[in-house]
């Protein structure tokens, strides 16, 4: 048998976009169990819904543009004992629905997984008002929330499986329409809560998430030939957060760098760094938007700009080495 | 024949009167152990709060969690006292709970807690509750359920445009086994409806958003049970009651005044209002 006949037929739809793993594993959970039902602010296509809405036509909910009720409708299905899987964009279904989030669905403490689309400065040319660069910070700071960061489209693909055993609410931060270069494989099995090591150094600890996993990967085989050994964590989980591979790293590298596509405000590095204050302080720096808004520009450009890039990841390990 | 079945009626509401005094007691009863709350929209929903526990929904006060009960949402959480009054009445929880209302650690806070037995959802911030019962009602059809969503707003809540995100999808999606109540008492926390931001024509407006819509007089118990009677009132349309209150009703000081949305309660207080409420039956 080839590799090529067991690659799974999702692997090729998801098309290396975590969005679109998302819709297609809703689907593919939808089919197998009658209470899951996706609840749509205009995402149908954005999130890779359609496939769903030809097979279950009756549980695909449009809501339409109109992200506070959406959450709403999501909360009160949940306590009836239905799945709902919640689709909007990252900026809006964050913001907009903030306190629907807060109470209908965190302090309510219903099942309802949130999938948000076109995280980050992913819409680069739509401007601020399209970025979304604080979702990490005001979810983690809700209670009974679990707070995913896929990596890439494959372990989109699995921690949106992941939350068939939660009985709390979920949010999974996702890209958009751009390729996300693959990192972890296509039948890994990530575990909620459980950060994977993707390279295994002792002189500096990366702790990276979402889109950034690649460019640590970059920054720590660059670094290999200046012969500094990088330890890169793929923290797919910020909350809870893994905290035993944190507190290893800070025990055994000579300090961490954290890299993430969000505000330095409150994001990963701010849950790490409140981890090590107190268990096991250590030297840290941060990669990540700084305290203003970002410009109109292509998202890679935008992201250099700020720094969100392996070179700035160098240079921080580099700083921490000294 | 007809006698009987008239006199039956007849008795069902005194009956659901003395239990609408009953909550009214209550609230005031519950703000007196608090030292204030909100008894202004808590005494203007008492008649459908009664008719809609003692007549209306299928629950089971001794089990509260029967999957196929109807579900009833407070979204005008700040009414709190007397949902908790009705769901000591009806059974759900202790009466001593009443005593209880804003004390440490209690599930009796000056909000609904969905971890109260009888309470469907914690409500409280305003706007939220229509959005999360429309999700019942779906939830309901989805999985061929009968029972039905009842949600009862206030009108100043109205403001908050979430409402209107929930009434338009309602429509959309002919939630028939959806129904609202708005406990249309006229004022809110500054004042009058009217003056704050106008929310008329109401009932037009419910109509233009594509639900079926009747008005009552909230206060007259024949109206009230009239209404919760004749639903759902329009194939595929969810059904609003516009039930026109009086803030406050039963005590003559706290009648139609912004006043006594939230005031405090000292013993004189208390026992001036229980004086004009009168004994139950």
């Amino acid at each position: 048998m080839s590799a090529a006949s067991t690659t799974p037929a999702w692997v090729e739809k998801v098309q290396n976009q975590s969005r679109l793993s998302f819709g297609l594993a809703v689907t593919d959970m939808a089919a197998r169990d009658d209470k899951v039902v996706a609840v749509s602010a205009d995402t149908l296509d954005l999130i890779g819904l359609r496939e769903m809405v030809a097979a279950a036509p009756d549980r695909v909910i449009e809501a339409g543009i109109a992200e506070q009720n959406a959450m709403g409708v999501a909360s009160g299905m949940a306590t009836t004992g239905m799945r709902p899987y919640l689709c909007g964009y990252a900026p809006f279904i964050t913001a907009r629905s903030m306190e629907q989030l807060r109470n209908d669905v965190a302090y309510a403490k219903q099942r309802v997984v949130i999938g948000a689309a076109c995280s980050g400065i992913v819409l680069g040319v739509s401007g601020g008002t399209h970025h979304a660069l604080e979702d990490i910070a005001l979810m983690r700071s809700l209670p009974n929330m679990t707070v995913l960061v896929p990596a890439d489209a494959h372990e989109a693909w699995h921690l949106t499986q992941a939350t068939e055993n939660l009985d709390g609410p979920s949010y999974i931060r996702l890209g958009g329409k751009m390729d996300e270069p693959p990192v972890t494989a296509v039948d890994a099995s990530p575990v909620i809560g459980k950060a994977t090591t993707l390279r295994r150094g002792t002189d500096i600890a990366v702790i990276a998430c979402g889109v950034l996993v690649v460019e640590a990967l970059a920054a720590a085989d660059e670094l290999a030939g200046e012969g500094i050994g990088v330890r890169v964590i793929n923290m797919h989980t910020i909350k809870p957060l893994d905290r035993d591979t944190v507190l290893a790293a800070a025990a055994e590298t000579r300090g961490i760098v954290t890299a993430e596509e969000h505000h330095l405000t409150g994001g990963l590095g701010g849950a790490v760094a409140e981890l090590v204050a107190e268990e096991h302080p250590t030297r840290m720096r941060f990669v990540g938007m700084p305290d203003e808004f970002a410009i109109v520009g292509p998202t890679p450009k935008v992201r250099e700009r700020y720094g969100m890039s392996a070179a700035n990841i160098m240079a921080k390990c580099r700083e921490l080495m000294s | 024949m007809a006698r009987a079945k008239k006199s039956n009626r007849e008795a069902t509401l005194d009956n659901l009167r003395n239990e609408a005094l009953k909550i009214r007691r209550n609230v005031w009863r519950a703000l007196r152990a608090a030292g204030s709350g909100h008894m202004g929209g808590s005494l203007s929903a008492a008649e459908f709060l009664a008719a809609l526990y003692f007549h209306h929904l299928k629950i089971r006060p001794d089990e509260p969690d029967w999957p196929d009960r109807d579900r009833f949402i407070l979204s005008k959480g700040h009414a709190n006292a007397a949902l908790g009054a009705v769901l000591a009445q009806a059974g759900f929880i202790e009466d001593a709970v009443l005593d209880q209302f804003y004390a440490y650690e209690s599930l009796f806070g000056m909000h609904p807690d969905i971890k109260m037995a009888g309470v469907e959802m914690s409500t409280g911030g305003l706007g939220h509750g229509l959005s999360i019962g429309l999700g019942m009602a779906l939830g309901a059809r989805l999985q061929k359920k009968k029972f039905r969503t009842i949600v009862m707003i206030g009108d100043g809540e109205l403001q908050e445009g979430s409402n209107w995100e929930a009434a338009m999808a309602a429509a959309h999606q002919k939630a028939s086994n959806l129904t609202a109540i708005l406990d249309y008492n006229k004022v809110q926390q500054s004042g009058h409806v009217s003056d704050m931001l106008a929310l008329e024509p109401m009932a037009s407006k419910w109509s233009a958003f594509g639900w079926a819509v009747r008005e009552v007089d909230g206060h007259d118990m024949d109206q009230v049970v009239g209404a919760l009677d004749a639903l759902p009132y329009e194939k595929d349309k969810p059904s609003m009651i516009i039930a026109h209150t009086v803030k406050g009703k039963g005590v003559s000081f706290s009648e139609d005044t912004h006043l006594w949305h939230n005031n405090m309660v000292p013993d004189d207080v208390y026992e001036k209002a229980l004086a004009e409420l009168g004994e139950p039956v």
